[in-house]
């Protein structure tokens, strides 16, 4: 074991150590391999990428053994050229055997080419799809069956499979456990994309373009597409689809993947015979212009996850001279009123929960930009135990170059607008090229992946679409096969060969599902799970060899292997030795029950439906910050609501306060016996006006009465309008009376009460956030000395300008007995304010590279050690956002247009050099100036930001910094404090409010940590993926979808632990939803 | 374009044969005409939007004027009669060429307030080289130029200070979920323009409220209400358009931005606005009337303060309204699949902002050059539509109107009120003006 490990990595060693690096696969020539296919376009004056929306969407290619000899033959569909079909002749060679074989076709532009056993004979029979209909295609989809003698007759009609439609791709399923093979036929809609037109268009079928499901009836292919709650509307640009059983009920589930505004489809197969199409149920949100996909359990957990490729460039000049991300307000308007979900333009990476809703980490995992993606693979290509991704990528034509769309288009063709054909030809000529790289990127089993495009594999600049892989040489490994536009198919071999531990499996199933598509594997070793599904359609218009494969690093067994099979049986293998190939058929199998996989064990939270009585729904207003300041990083309007417990009614019994977002007031809930009771204070509701951002319950005045201390914020008054006001109630005998309250005009954000001072009453600490329509201003928070309840400022410069704060904590930090105040906020480090008698003195305690965009701190013995360290809830990794001690996004903030308001330009580092996160037309929205400057999109792509603003105005700028957008913890040594980052799942978004207690009633405090935040750009999407977590110490932390919590796709800004009937509940409250309440079943 | 510079002047340099240095650059009406055309194609090219647009017209055509109605006891300059506006300093020499300073000082200001500076400082090195070739004494050359800059200073300062700079920043325009609010329109959903032009300074009105319209008819989709009809007389039109009305709304689409969509692909088809196609009749009228340079820079000055006052009034009320398109309307109610004719640019609806801007050129127009005034507008030829003859300025601005009905893109009472408040506009700034001594 140890000498293969060595020898792994000696072999990694000398990939880093030479200059030439040999990359894990090499690509062979056709002179080798006998290979020439070239899947040519010829473009015309009728029929080019202005005619026909896919032009440039490219072929198909399928891996499978024809002819039972082993070794794994190859299929290509051209589009225009005819296709051809390679015999594996062992050694990496292969002949053309298109004619005799009689596979070459008839249709005028075929796409999707996939292999599958469709007539259970035992040999795998090719389905190739057609584009039929449009600028005089003809033609059908085609399905050759295969003769068994290196021969296939087309037989299409016969089985019902003749479509003249406009399909992509097609994928094998059996749907309905019946033994057989279904087909979901995925089509693709032309139609002319003028307006959105409603989301239910898609319950209208369109015969060319609506996806169809074929039931297999034996000898026929049935259309069951309409019963089976298949869509098939005129808005289906489906250019993906995945097969698997994604929730793990036996039944297989469907993934489509639809180009443009209509929404992806998730069918949920309910294992009668239909489907239930869910994909808002499960997905926050998904790519916007959705390419091919793939399905792989990336994180051991048996789940399969699921990615979508979209067309995000990576590269600053190509980024930035795209047409880039919608507008806030329109996709407010797709989604709101034309029914449609969110999507963002990039690839998404949707880890499966379970029962829960999908988590989405494209941007954390560092695989969100491949630029104009096709084809995503999983596979475990350098055999280390984790899914490895291949992304196919590049276009001939770029069509949404900006430069084109506005400035480049119209002067060529404005004198010809009425000859159309001279209008193409010139206006196609005039696209730049999309002719990019592919990435391969290596797993790192916790979420993230590494690029290794350059090492991995050649780097050659094609247009590389529809991708399958196999073992070619039959040496344990994978190998890829491309079908390139205008080049030949490429064909890479993987050279780790046996250097790493595989096990390759096939399935010798009954027929007619002869391959056993559906099987699934659960591998164990060295108490490692890997989770896989044998569907061979996958990526894009493509189908891989129907194998399973698994890596194992330097593992020279595997503990157990268990196979479920398509009906649902199983069987187990035990200490199997890697580096061979297994053929099983079912053998003592018995059946398998899914609930084993499924069940959630150790919940500790059940959600309450009845809320007893608490149906308080936050509804946020609808201020947008960017309509006003359109350059500003994130929103700073929708930080609400408040929420405080105590007892506000005197009973002894927890009573509740909720605050309103600006013009709705805040509501207070009573407990009465077991439930709650709205009440109305009519002084705290004539205060409607203002947004509550923060609160607190507590006796102010000592006279045994709870009073209440509001915060106001919300961003959208500003300078010294009133409701920016704080309010102070003092409760008299009967009701609640309006004190004054020391008069400053601040966005705030926190109320923390202390009495610092010592002398027997409770003084504040108002933190405030933001200064309105001058975001990047310090705004000033204040300390309230209270004397007889009325409060006074403290003057103390140093805290007065902290920072923008978020969040603050009173804690005796150096255990000195008197209590001190930590606070934290946005583009600030974290800061220690000791108490010295008294005052208030900044305790310069960190190290630097501590700035963050805090979002909240809770003292926590994290490391069970006896002594206070402090969690902290930052922005995460999962955005675009970017930041190290090395290189800190910065935000320039100065009037730059010189017209009296101020601007924030924010800036990220790529490859040394710092870029402006906003393009062209978002700066040059607020700064028109820049339009003077740089008069094409190409002279402004690929700029610096000390390019684009000139050395003077950068220099008058103040610069705002971070360094760091990890979550974690401050952890205590001796009185030094040292940051330690949580890992990966808790860095998937926001971590917006904490709340410390014994959940597990193990007599030990944990810590609970809820987040997500929706107030950004389309540019970064929806933070919505975390489930909240219970972090029980540094290394044992459970996600909230394992415990019972309900926290995705929620904004989560405030928990508190409230006791009814002596039983303890979870009060969760939600930015823009309604409160959640949790019984604690521990 | 070019060619057009170089077959002028061809004409000037053939007109100085003889070596001598010359007082005078005998500068033709055809180069101010020339000029302002490359005004025009470079906001095609930088795209302005239309409220924009009129205001890059306005202050080169001002400066040019001013600086010639110092050459003509006849004409009164602008100074006093325009908001804000103090004139220009005379010249300190006679030593100067006062047509020539015009012309730079046109191409200084323009070149302020376009995007794509390169594509006028090449005309204008070309211009001044053709100038030198042809004989202008040095000194005045040079006296002319630098007396142009201090036109040209003086009148950027002065448009500095009418809040577009600060417009820049002021809020967007928010969509919100009411049925009778403006909301963005296929196939590009742009967002609302320049929501805040109605706070930019007048040229002569007194405010851009002074000709706020009639309330446009309250929304209600109720089968027997006012504005449901008025829906669907858009709709029933737009399906039973015949051949001239089709031409019609073409004619006078001026619709700078226009996106062509084919799926990932698209591309822009750009036209002149519509205050770019009255500059464009206002250079026919010039060009019909033989009008020497001096009454051509007064016809684009009066006509360009009249564009600008216009669409100031106009979005002042378009953002008073925020009154929905006929599209979103009719494809929410009616029939979701209808296309206007035109396709519906971004802003709200009421009034129609050709109509108004129509109304006020033509009765500027008019007033210099009268009634009837037959002309050929051959303003679309390069965006390949046919001629259109009019009699008048007043039936090309009727015509201009109603096309916005046949197009689609608007409600009658937008076009009915649209012209009224365009002409009434007009009516109030040219007795508010004087240019002409006998006035």
């Amino acid at each position: 074991m140890l000498k293969r490990y060595t020898l792994l990595f000696s072999f990694f060693l000398s990939l880093v150590a030479c200059n030439n690096k040999k990359p894990l696969f090499e690509s062979l020539s056709p002179s080798e391999t006998g290979i020439s296919f070239q899947n040519s376009l010829t473009e015309s004056d009728d029929f080019n990428i202005l005619d026909y929306l896919y032009f440039y969407n490219g072929g198909g290619v399928a891996i499978g053994d024809i002819n039972n000899d082993g070794l794994p033959d190859i299929y290509f569909s051209g589009n225009q050229v005819k296709n051809k079909l390679y015999l594996n002749k062992g050694g990496l060679t292969f002949e053309d055997i298109t004619e005799k074989a009689g596979v070459s076709g008839n249709s005028n532009w075929n796409t999707g080419a996939v292999m599958g056993d469709v007539n259970g004979d035992g040999f795998l029979d090719i389905y190739v799809c057609a584009v039929v209909g449009i600028r005089g295609l003809t033609g059908y989809n085609e399905l050759f069956i295969n003769n068994g003698d290196n021969t296939f007759t087309e037989n299409a009609a016969k089985y019902g499979l003749d479509h003249e439609t406009f399909s992509s791709s097609a994928a094998f399923l059996d749907y309905d456990l019946d033994g057989d093979l279904d087909i979901f036929l995925l089509n693709h809609a032309i139609h002319t994309q003028e307006s959105f037109g409603h989301a239910n268009l898609r319950h209208k079928r369109s015969i060319e373009t609506g996806d169809k499901l074929m039931r297999n009836d034996g000898e026929f292919f049935t259309d069951i597409s309409e019963e089976a709650g298949i869509y098939g509307g005129i808005n289906g640009y489906g250019l993906g689809v995945a097969i698997s059983d994604f929730n793990q009920d036996g039944f297989p589930d469907i993934y489509v993947g639809n180009d443009f505004h209509e929404d992806d489809y998730y069918y949920v197969n309910n294992g009668n015979g239909t489907f239930t199409e869910s994909l808002k149920k499960y997905f926050g949100h998904t790519s916007r212009f959705s390419m091919g996909n793939d399905v792989a359990d990336l994180n051991h957990d048996g789940m399969p996850d699921i990615i979508s490729l979209d067309m995000l460039p990576e590269d600053e000049k190509i980024l930035k001279s795209s047409d880039g991300d919608e507008e806030v307000n329109i996709m407010e308007l797709r989604t709101s009123q034309y029914g449609y979900h969110y999507q963002f333009s990039r690839n998404t990476l949707q880890i499966n929960q379970g029962t829960s809703m999908f988590a989405e980490t494209a941007l954390m995992s560092g695989i969100a930009a491949t630029d104009w993606s096709w084809s995503s693979l999983f596979a475990d290509f350098d055999q280390d135990g984790e899914q490895d991704l291949f992304i196919s990528n590049g276009i001939p034509k770029r069509p949404n170059d900006l430069d084109f769309i506005k400035f480049v288009s119209n002067e060529q063709i404005k004198e010809k607008i009425d000859a159309t054909k001279l209008v193409d030809q010139q206006a196609l000529d005039l696209m730049p090229s999309g002719a990019v790289r592919n990435y391969l990127f290596k797993g790192t089993g916790n979420l993230t992946f590494e690029n290794k495009s350059d090492d991995w594999i050649p780097n050659e600049s094609l247009f590389s679409a529809a991708t399958a892989m196999g073992d070619l040489d039959n040496d344990g490994d994978l190998d890829l096969v491309i079908n390139n536009i205008n080049g030949l198919a490429s064909l890479y071999i993987n050279q780790i060969n046996e250097k790493a531990s595989y096990l390759k499996l096939k399935f010798d199933y009954r027929s007619p599902n002869t391959k056993g598509v559906g099987t699934k594997v659960f591998s164990y070793h060295n108490g490692k799970l890997q989770y896989k599904e044998l569907f061979t359609v996958r990526g894009f218009q493509s189908s891989s060899e129907p194998t399973i494969h698994f890596g194992y690093e330097d593992a020279e067994k595997v503990d157990s292997i268990r196979i479920i099979w398509p009906d649902n049986t199983t069987q187990t293998l035990k200490d199997i030795s890697v580096n061979q190939v297994l053929t099983i058929s079912p053998t003592k199998v018995n059946t398998f029950d899914y609930k084993q996989l499924t069940n959630v064990k150790g919940k500790l939270f059940e959600l309450l439906e009845n809320n007893m009585g608490i149906d308080f729904i936050h509804i946020e207003d609808k201020y947008i910050d960017f309509d006003r300041q359109r350059l500003m990083p994130y929103q700073v309007s929708d930080r609400g609501p408040a929420t405080a417990i105590g007892d506000i009614n005197n009973d002894g019994k927890t009573d509740i306060f909720f605050g309103g977002s600006k013009f709705i007031p805040s509501q207070i809930y009573v407990q009465i016996d077991s439930s709650f009771e709205k009440i109305h204070i009519q002084e705290i509701e004539n205060d409607s006006i203002k947004e509550d951002v923060t609160v607190i319950i507590q006796d102010l005045n000592n006279d045994d009465k709870n009073d209440i201390l509001v915060g106001s914020g919300g961003a959208d008054f500003y300078n010294q309008m009133k409701p920016l006001l704080d309010s102070y109630y003092l409760q008299s005998d009967s009701s609640f009376v309006n004190e004054s309250f020391p008069e400053y005009f601040e966005n705030a954000s926190v109320i923390k009460m202390a009495d610092y001072d010592n002398d027997g009453d409770l003084d504040a600490f108002i933190g405030n956030l933001s200064v309105s329509n001058d975001y990047g201003n310090i705004p000033n928070s204040y300390l309230l000395n209270n004397e007889n309840g009325e409060f006074s400022i403290v003057e103390n410069i140093e805290l007065q300008k902290s920072g923008m704060i978020t969040d603050a904590v009173w804690s005796d930090y150096n255990n000195d007995g008197e209590i001190d105040l930590i606070v934290v906020g946005e583009w600030m480090s974290p800061k220690f304010f000791k108490n010295q008698e008294g005052e208030l003195i900044e305790d310069k305690l960190l190290n630097g590279g501590m700035n963050g965009l805090w979002q909240s701190i809770a003292p926590f013995d994290i490391d069970k050690d006896g002594d206070i360290d402090y969690v902290l809830g930052n922005w995460g990794l999962n955005s675009k956002f970017n930041a190290s001690e090395k290189y800190p996004m910065k935000m320039y903030y100065h009037d730059f247009d010189n017209n009296g308001s101020t601007e924030t330009i924010l800036a990220i580092e790529k490859n040394g050099k710092y870029y402006t996160l906003e393009g062209l037309d978002e700066l040059s929205g607020q700064l028109v100036t820049l339009r003077k400057k740089f008069t094409r999109y190409k002279d402004f792509a690929g700029k610096t930001v000390e390019e684009i603003f000139d050395g003077n105005t950068l220099k008058s700028s103040e610069i705002l910094e971070v360094s760091n957008l990890k979550s974690g913890y401050l952890k205590n040594d001796n009185g030094n404090f040292y940051f330690h980052c949580f890992p990966s799942e808790l860095q998937i978004a926001p971590i917006m409010a904490l709340l410390i207690h014994d959940f597990d009633k193990d007599g030990k405090d944990d810590l609970l940590a809820g987040g997500n935040y929706f107030g950004v750009k389309p540019f970064h999407g929806r933070f919505d993926a975390f489930s909240g977590a219970l972090i029980k110490n540094e290394t044992d932390i459970k996600s909230g979808y394992k415990i019972g919590l309900d926290f995705t796709n929620k904004s989560v800004r405030d928990m508190n632990i409230i006791s009814i009937n002596n039983s303890e509940y979870l009060l969760v409250t939600i930015n823009n939803a309604k409160a959640q309440l949790y019984k604690l079943i521990k | 374009m070019i060619r057009n510079l170089q077959n002028s002047l061809l004409i000037v340099l053939v007109l100085s044969s003889c070596t001598e240095k010359k007082t005078h650059a005998d500068i033709e009406p055809v180069i101010l005409h020339n000029t302002m055309q490359r005004l025009t194609d470079i906001i095609v090219h930088d795209i302005f939007s239309p409220p924009v647009a009129s205001r890059v017209y306005a202050y080169p055509s001002i400066a040019a004027y001013e600086v010639m109605a110092q050459t003509d006891s006849t004409y009164v300059s602008l100074s006093g009669q325009l908001k804000e506006f103090n004139g220009i300093p005379h010249p300190t020499t006679n030593k100067i060429d006062f047509e020539l300073s015009a012309i730079i000082a046109f191409i200084n200001v323009g070149k302020a307030l376009i995007f794509s500076e390169e594509k006028f400082e090449e005309y204008e090195i070309d211009f001044i080289s053709q100038v030198k070739e042809n004989g202008l004494d040095e000194t005045i050359l040079n006296n002319s130029i630098a007396y142009a800059k201090i036109v040209s200073d003086t009148i950027l300062n002065w448009s500095k200070k009418d809040n577009y700079n600060e417009t820049r920043t002021y809020q967007k325009f928010t969509v919100k979920d009411e049925t009778d609010r403006w909301q963005p329109t296929p196939p590009g959903y742009f967002e609302a323009i320049e929501p805040h032009w109605g706070k930019i300074r007048t040229f002569v009105i007194d405010s851009a409220d002074q000709f706020t319209p009639e309330r446009p008819t309250k929304f209600d989709m109720n089968e027997n209400s006012d504005f449901h009809k008025e829906v669907m007389d858009v709709y029933n039109a737009g399906n039973n358009l015949d051949n001239v009305q089709s031409e019609i709304a073409r004619f006078w689409d001026c619709n700078p931005f226009v996106i062509n969509v084919k799926g990932h692909a698209m591309f822009a088809t750009k036209k002149i606005t519509p205050g770019g196609h009255w500059i464009n009749i206002a250079k026919i009228a010039c060009e019909k009337d033989s009008a020497d340079i001096i009454k051509s820079t007064a016809t684009y000055a009066l006509t360009s303060i009249a564009l600008a006052d216009a669409f100031i009034s106009c979005w002042d009320e378009k953002y008073r309204s925020n009154l929905i398109r006929p599209e979103t309307v009719i494809n929410q109610y009616i029939d979701a699949d209808w296309l206007p004719l035109l396709q519906t640019p971004p802003f709200p609806e009421y009034t129609s902002g050709h109509s108004v801007i129509s109304g006020a050129a033509g009765v500027a127009l008019t007033s210099i050059y009268g009634d009837p005034f037959p002309f050929v507008d051959d303003s679309e030829l390069v965006y390949g539509l046919p001629i259109r003859k009019y009699n008048s300025f007043t039936a090309a601005s009727d015509e201009a109107a109603i096309s916005r009905f046949y197009g689609g893109i608007h409600y009658m009472p937008a076009i009915e009120n649209g012209i009224t408040q365009g002409r009434d506009l007009g009516s109030f700034l040219i007795g508010k003006i004087k240019m002409k001594v006998d006035q």
